[in-house]
């Protein structure tokens, strides 16, 4: 058995896998030891340093796949890539397609990454920092796959010349207005900025929130398919959600107002009068 | 009034209309400019409420006050509800904010119709020229326009805007003259028209100032009256056909308060509009035509989705060989979609296609397994009556829980 550690690394990985290809070594004897397994089968074999005899010939779009499917934190994270590039670079592709027992879980992964991908550009919310000499706009996001150097890039374009940072329990990420850095161990100050920023203006946001919910199509069900419930604490939304569905229930969902609208006072606008002329006080003293 | 009390008065005016989607924009970026904003044609849900409906615009009114008293509509001129109105500035400040925030992707701004037509629509673009110019926004703008507006009006909301939409709100002449009665169909059309036309004088000329992009769509609201599902889809078909729309959306008819007896007082069930979108889909992406959905007049079932229930009516089509058919064939075999009959296809180039195969890529099997052939694989139900398949694959809805208090 041998044993590897590629601490993570994409290109540390590859170096590794291509040595171990030259070598012929079949996957079936490899381990990387970031899996957990180190201390149980530690390496009992060695190889020569030197690349092997094998000459391993693999399509351009393999490499990319890999790369993609790497960023995915779970069970054999490292071997079942080893294992699809072994079988390719012995002639079969099928190893990377869905149809295929192995390439269905390597589909199924970068499924998983391009879903986690999104799941930041929608779910990230960045909080103001005026005057601060550093970001002006902080986020605490917690991604459950390492997506955050590469996904975070989608903010650029959005964001213009501002400055931002996204802080997570494990790498984080700081766009000084030029250059994206990306720390594998985020910052304890980075992070503590992001989780004790203050929102002093976070209401407007609730309020839309409450206000664009029709209680009268209630289905919390398709809600948590599209918005994990992981997510929600990192929302400021998130913790209205449970009241908005206690409501929607007792209120038995008769019409999509919001109940904040109902005790109102109405308005019925009359034709006799003319044209309704809006741009009353109300408008003119904001 | 202050202006979060306006925002809650102009969301909760604005949740009737479906479309929140901000796809389908050119790309933009703002990297290393001064303003805000990116679009790259997808687009992003940034939240969900627990309707289950995206969040990706702020959407909303420019005000709630309106001089039509559309029956179906909140805020027609005889309801009871309090009114609001945005000055445009305070939209731009909304949109600038919530998307910073990333809370939204940008604005669909709709408006009840004040003074006139061509004064309301005069301040919607208003917005979007706010937007585009002085604060260099590049973020999704969605406009709905004032059908009876100056043409030329449309024109210019189509500079700044991504997305147009003009709601066609009823799928018959009859029932708009019934529950719509300042709307015609003839400036719905012809707003449709001018939108149709100005994309496509845009279409083969790179240096043109775009025009409204993302194309546009429009909105039927059903339940409202008693026009059916074919009768629908068959409008909506037109509507592809006659104006390259994008998206024709269904909002089932949502019950308002101090409803007029001119509309029911319960909504159609849900899954109504669900089926009308499964089949909307069918005629957008898989071929179909309204004219194979529907044999004459009626509803969809609700019990089956439309592919299954077409399947069932044309079992000659079936049994498909999986390793020989037409990838458009394979597409209409129910609880296979298009990205599996794509997987499919690049699979049988390399080998056999077996019926595990299809185990793995997660399509539904139980309602496919009647209707497809392997290299290993002969369904025993290909004999079966479409009648005794459709009494096992329907959906048998989950027993209710009745109100306490009825």
């Amino acid at each position: 058995m041998i044993t590897l550690d590629c601490d993570d690394l994409f290109d540390t990985w590859r170096q590794q896998a291509r040595w171990l290809l030259s070598h012929e070594v079949d996957p079936s004897r490899v381990s990387w030891a970031s899996e957990g397994v180190a201390d149980l089968f530690a390496s009992d074999e060695s190889l020569p340093a030197a690349p092997g005899p094998f000459m391993a010939r693999i399509p351009r779009l393999l490499l990319d796949t890999l790369e993609r499917a790497a960023r995915y934190r779970g069970d054999q994270r490292w071997s079942l890539l080893y294992e699809v590039l072994w079988r390719v670079s012995h002639g079969d592709r099928t190893a990377m397609m869905a149809g295929d027992k192995l390439g269905s879980e390597l589909q199924r992964r970068i499924k998983q990454i391009q879903r986690e991908a999104h799941h930041l550009h929608a779910f990230v919310r960045f909080v103001a920092l005026p005057e601060n000499e550093g970001p002006h706009y902080v986020a605490w996001h917690e991604p459950a796959h390492d997506i955050l150097h590469s996904a975070s890039e989608h903010f650029i374009g959005r964001m213009g010349r501002h400055r931002w940072l996204i802080a997570t329990p494990r790498d984080g990420v700081y766009y000084d207005g030029e250059q994206l850095i990306h720390q594998r161990q985020c910052p304890v100050e980075w992070q503590q900025l992001a989780q004790n920023v203050d929102d002093p203006h976070g209401d407007m946001w609730l309020t839309y929130y409450s206000h664009i919910f029709n209680p009268a199509r209630l289905n919390p069900k398709v809600m948590q398919g599209h918005l994990p419930a992981r997510f929600w604490k990192n929302l400021p939304e998130g913790a209205l959600i449970p009241g908005l569905i206690t409501q929607a229930r007792t209120g038995k969902q008769q019409d999509g107002q919001a109940s904040g609208i109902k005790g109102r006072e109405g308005k019925r606008i009359t034709l006799a009068y003319g044209v309704p002329d809006t741009d009353s006080r109300e408008t003119q003293n904001l | 009034m202050e202006l979060i009390d306006k925002l809650s008065i102009l969301a909760d005016a604005a949740k009737y209309d479906a479309s929140c989607a901000s796809s389908g924009a050119p790309k933009r970026s703002s990297e290393g400019k001064s303003g805000l904003g990116a679009t790259d044609g997808m687009g992003i849900c940034h939240s969900y409420t627990p309707d289950g409906r995206c969040v990706s615009l702020l959407k909303v009114l420019l005000t709630n006050f309106c001089l039509y008293d559309c029956q179906y509509c909140v805020n027609r001129r005889s309801s009871d509800v309090p009114r609001a109105r945005f000055t445009p500035e305070e939209v731009v400040t909304l949109t600038l904010d919530f998307y910073r925030r990333n809370c939204v992707s940008g604005l669909f701004l709709s408006s009840g119709i004040i003074r006139s037509a061509d004064y309301t629509m005069e301040q919607l673009i208003r917005v979007a020229k706010l937007l585009r110019e002085d604060h260099e926004f590049r973020g999704y703008i969605h406009l709905k326009t004032i059908p009876e507006a100056d043409s030329a009006l449309i024109e210019e909301a189509g500079r700044y805007a991504d997305r147009l939409s003009v709601n066609i709100e009823l799928p018959t002449d009859a029932s708009l003259q019934t529950l719509a009665p300042e709307k015609q169909i003839g400036s719905i059309k012809q707003a449709m028209q001018t939108i149709y036309t100005g994309e496509q004088t845009v279409l083969n000329e790179p240096r043109a100032p775009k025009f409204a992009p993302a194309g546009q769509s429009t909105q039927m609201i059903v339940g409202a009256d008693d026009t059916d599902d074919s009768t629908i889809l068959h409008s909506a078909q037109a509507l592809y056909g006659n104006y390259r729309l994008r998206r024709v959306y269904y909002s089932a008819f949502s019950p308002i308060p101090n409803s007029p007896k001119s509309v029911p007082l319960a909504a159609p069930p849900l899954m109504r509009e669900h089926r009308l979108y499964q089949a909307d889909f069918l005629l957008r992406s898989y071929g179909f035509t309204a004219g194979e959905l529907f044999k004459g007049p009626g509803h969809l079932a609700l019990d089956i989705d439309p592919k299954l229930a077409w399947a069932l009516e044309n079992r000659e089509v079936f049994p498909l060989d999986l390793n020989r058919a037409e990838a458009s064939l394979i597409a209409r075999i129910p609880g296979i979609g298009l990205r599996t009959t794509e997987r499919l296809v690049e699979l049988r180039q390399q080998r056999r296609i077996r019926y595990e195969d299809l185990a793995r890529m997660r399509c539904v099997l139980t309602k496919a397994k009647p209707f497809f052939i392997t290299s290993d694989y002969h369904p025993h139900q290909a004999e079966v009556t479409s009648h005794l398949l459709y009494q096992q694959l329907r959906d048998r809805p989950q027993p209710q829980q009745m109100g306490l208090w009825g």
